[in-house]
């Protein structure tokens, strides 16, 4: 009787590691024959956005990089420089930057996953592949979200900018002018 | 003792050389495996298009660099406000042309359509 707890607590423990090891995407047998005959085309388009999404991350990653540093960075300075405040503008470039952290990070996990995907032998493991590649899936929408915010804060210093202009008149700069 | 540190001289001094090629080979190998991890750990692996599979994309790499700096320095009038503007405004006007990551090609039942059009 006293053991009758912890075998009963050992058996429940093992049934969900077993569970959690072996759980796939439920695929219906027809699933299954489409993945396993298209095996190779899949694995071709796979590939085609790999190299797309590689493309695309070093030209994204590029053009972020410069905006951030040769006109965020050159503005904020120039209004620091001539004592104006620019704390709004500051902070959503910090904001950026971050988000331009997150990006990197989040797509070298999506890189990651794609590769793992493409990796997996569909024909004899469609149940893995499937689940890989609906893992990839969530990753990549995940990149497109940091790419929304990414956008956002574009838009937010933007406006900021704008604001500051249409208020630049009533703010007394003491620096040079 | 003294015919045993002459035997001894003389094989360290008749395999140095050899020694110091094993030594190099063997720093170098762990060097390269150092650089290895890093270049693939950083991320930079992901970055390198001149890997083999990628040279066809580094054609459509943007090598110009289209983004114009605005100095840093000088005044701040109506005229330099305006021309930050012009700038920045026409990398945002660029930006909103490009959906980045859009669209849902890793949707399973989109994969499958176009295998089973490109296998017609």
């Amino acid at each position: 009787m006293k053991l009758a707890l912890p075998i009963l607590t050992l058996v429940i423990f093992a049934a969900v590691i077993f569970v959690s090891t072996n759980a796939h995407a439920s695929l219906t047998p027809e699933q299954i024959k489409n993945i396993q005959n298209n095996c190779t085309n899949i694995k071709t388009s796979l590939g085609q956005l790999q190299i797309a999404d590689a493309r695309l991350r070093v030209n994204r990653g590029q053009f972020y990089e410069s905006l951030a540093s040769k006109l965020m960075d050159s503005f904020n300075s120039r209004l620091s420089s001539n004592k104006i405040d620019s704390s709004s503008l500051v902070a959503i470039t910090s904001t950026f930057r971050s988000e331009i952290d997150t990006f990197r990070a989040d797509y070298s996990s999506y890189a990651q996953q794609l590769s793992t995907t493409i990796g997996i032998n569909c024909q004899t493991k469609p149940e893995s592949f499937q689940d890989s590649l609906l893992s990839t899936r969530d990753k990549r929408t995940k990149v497109h979200q940091d790419v929304l915010a990414l956008n956002q804060s574009i838009i937010d210093y933007k406006n900021s900018v704008d604001t500051f202009a249409t208020n630049f008149g009533q703010v007394k700069p003491t620096g040079n002018q | 003792m003294m015919e045993e540190s002459e035997v001894k001289q003389t094989f360290w001094s008749e395999h140095r050389f050899m020694l110091l090629i094993g030594l190099v080979i063997v720093i170098s190998i762990v060097l390269t495996i150092i650089s290895m991890f890093i270049y693939t750990s950083s991320g930079a692996e992901q970055l390198d298009l001149s890997r083999p599979g990628y040279i066809s994309a580094t054609d459509e790499i943007d090598d110009n660099d289209k983004v114009t700096e605005y100095s840093s320095t000088g005044a701040v009038n109506a005229d330099t406000i305006k021309e930050f503007q012009k700038l920045y405004n026409a990398q945002v006007d660029s930006n909103a042309k490009v959906d980045a990551f859009g669209g849902d090609p890793l949707n399973p039942d989109v994969l499958e359509a176009s295998a089973d059009s490109t296998t017609d």
